[in-house]
């Protein structure tokens, strides 16, 4: 009688132990979902690639024969809005269309930031001429080519402000005031 | 009534007013003026505030101020404007005492004037009349200001009829030689040889010499010429100060206020610039529809009169460009 009661109790203690075992191993297994993970993972860093690997069409504002001309043009994708628009304009002052033109032809990009109000700031620099000379109306030309490109591509920016080497700037060429903020002029591209 | 009588309005400052600030009378620390839409504002800036006497004439073409006990003292010069409703101010001595005429255009309607303080000022309002009448012509010398852009080591774009700075040079004498056949005009010229000046330099002339109005010239490289005009554009959500045309005369140079100012100055004067504008850019083109381009130029905007950029062509013919230019202003000044 002695000996069956702790038979049993043995056989109850393993009996236990073995339970307990196997749930920590159950719990301890991978389940169906996280195995499947790191190939959802990969696919969506595989399409994000595919879009930034993806050009993306921008519409260029540039003087011509007068007035502002709009044409196409594609960029690199960029993670954010500073990014893509210091692209747009980079695209801007590479196009051979542009840089016929008097102003755009005499100056280069040197730096672009986006703040968090939508203002975008465009540094300037003279080329190795160093003077920019041009008429009233080809200044004001060149000015919104900048403006009409970043305004009408990119909504996050609500306006520009120009600065001429890091500073602000009375003029670019002799007559426009560099000193305010523009925002875009539509009045000036040709129909 | 205007016809029959003068309008004697006795105007006691129903502010409280302590019986030694009416016996000292009216001391005028500055005058300034603002033109709106539908009235033309005079604020007279006064050391205490004291009965004041606004008298309509019968004609209704001149309003005089003068205090109503005890002198009447002006500590500042009256600001020389005119802008279709008010055609100046004056200080005159009448029966040994001193008044500020305002002499008005003939078509003005209403005068009402209150009293503000802290600082105490008098403020008169002079509406617009309905049906503005032909000035009657008056002795008045008209200063035109014209300005040759550029000079010195700026030489602007270089054509191949020359350097920019000379071809506005020499367009600008042929104007003034055409404007001064007409005694009435007075013409300036911000330069008259080679030389360089900063775009401040020349607004500053300008209102120094008071302008009327004011022409800047320049030259493009390509056939085609244009009328500038300043773009009013207002930046969104930054604090601006109030354009108040002739504010310079009353403040020290180089004060705060000055510094606040400056640059703002055009703003006062978008109605005269307009038409001023369109009289310019009608003549060049001989179409009666032509509009002036608005444009943010650095130079206009310290201008502290109807103000124009002309761009000329470098092929267009320099005696008719002179021509077109002169006859443009001559038709402005009649009309103003």
């Amino acid at each position: 009688m002695q000996s069956n009661r702790l038979l049993l109790g043995v056989v109850i203690i393993l009996a236990t132990i073995v339970a307990s075992g196997g749930i920590m191993l159950w719990m301890r297994m991978p389940s169906n979902d996280t195995v499947q993970k790191p190939a959802l993972q990969d696919q969506k860093l595989a399409h994000q690639q595919f879009l930034l690997n993806e050009p993306l069409p921008i519409t260029l504002y540039y003087p011509h024969e007068g007035m502002l001309a709009a044409g196409s043009a594609v960029v690199k994708r960029q993670p954010d809005t500073q990014s893509l628009a210091r692209a747009a304009l980079a695209a801007l002052f590479a196009d051979q269309r542009a840089t016929l033109e008097p102003v755009l032809r005499d100056i280069r990009l040197r730096e672009l930031f986006v703040d968090a109000a939508g203002t975008a700031f465009i540094d300037l620099t003279p080329g190795p001429q160093k003077d920019v000379r041009a008429s009233a109306w080809e200044e004001q030309l060149a000015i919104y080519a900048l403006v009409n490109t970043l305004l009408q591509n990119f909504e996050e920016i609500k306006q520009v402000e120009l600065l001429l080497d890091g500073r602000e700037a009375q003029t670019l060429a002799g007559h426009m005031d560099l000193s305010r903020t523009f925002t875009k002029r539509m009045d000036l591209v040709k129909q | 009534m205007r016809t029959l009588f003068a309008l004697i309005v006795l105007c006691v400052c129903s502010l409280p007013i302590s019986a030694g600030a009416a016996e000292k009378g009216l001391t005028v620390n500055s005058v300034r003026y603002a033109s709106y839409a539908a009235f033309t504002r005079i604020v007279f800036e006064v050391e205490a505030a004291a009965p004041y006497v606004l008298i309509r004439s019968t004609d209704g073409r001149s309003v005089t101020v003068s205090s109503y006990d005890g002198p009447f003292l002006l500590k500042t010069p009256l600001p020389m404007f005119r802008d279709g409703v008010v055609l100046g101010l004056e200080s005159r001595e009448e029966a040994g005492r001193t008044v500020v005429v305002i002499r008005l255009d003939g078509a003005v309607g209403d005068v009402k004037d209150f009293v503000l303080r802290g600082p105490d000022r008098i403020v008169i309002d002079i509406a617009k009349g309905s049906a503005p009448v032909p000035v009657p012509p008056t002795d008045k010398i008209a200063v035109i200001v014209l300005d040759p852009g550029h000079g010195g080591k700026d030489t602007g774009i270089v054509a191949s009829q020359g350097q920019e700075k000379t071809l506005t040079l020499d367009l600008a004498i042929a104007i003034r030689k055409m404007l001064q056949k007409d005694p009435h005009l007075k013409v300036v010229l911000t330069r008259d040889r080679d030389k360089a000046l900063t775009l401040d330099e020349r607004a500053a002339a300008s209102n120094a010499a008071g302008a009327l109005l004011f022409v800047s010239i320049h030259s493009a490289a390509d056939a085609g010429s244009r009328v500038f005009i300043q773009d009013l554009f207002e930046e969104q959500g930054t604090q601006t100060v109030r354009p108040v045309s002739g504010d310079f005369l009353g403040y020290e140079a180089g004060s705060e206020q000055q510094e606040m100012l400056w640059g703002k100055q055009q703003a006062a004067h978008a109605r005269e610039s307009g038409a001023l504008g369109r009289k310019l850019a009608r003549q060049f083109a001989g179409q009666d529809s032509a509009e002036p381009v608005q444009a943010p130029l650095a130079l206009l905007k310290a201008v502290d009169a109807a103000a124009v950029m002309i761009e000329t062509g470098a092929a267009v013919d320099r005696a008719i460009a002179a021509e077109a230019i002169a006859r443009g202003i001559e038709l402005y000044v009649k009309e103003n």
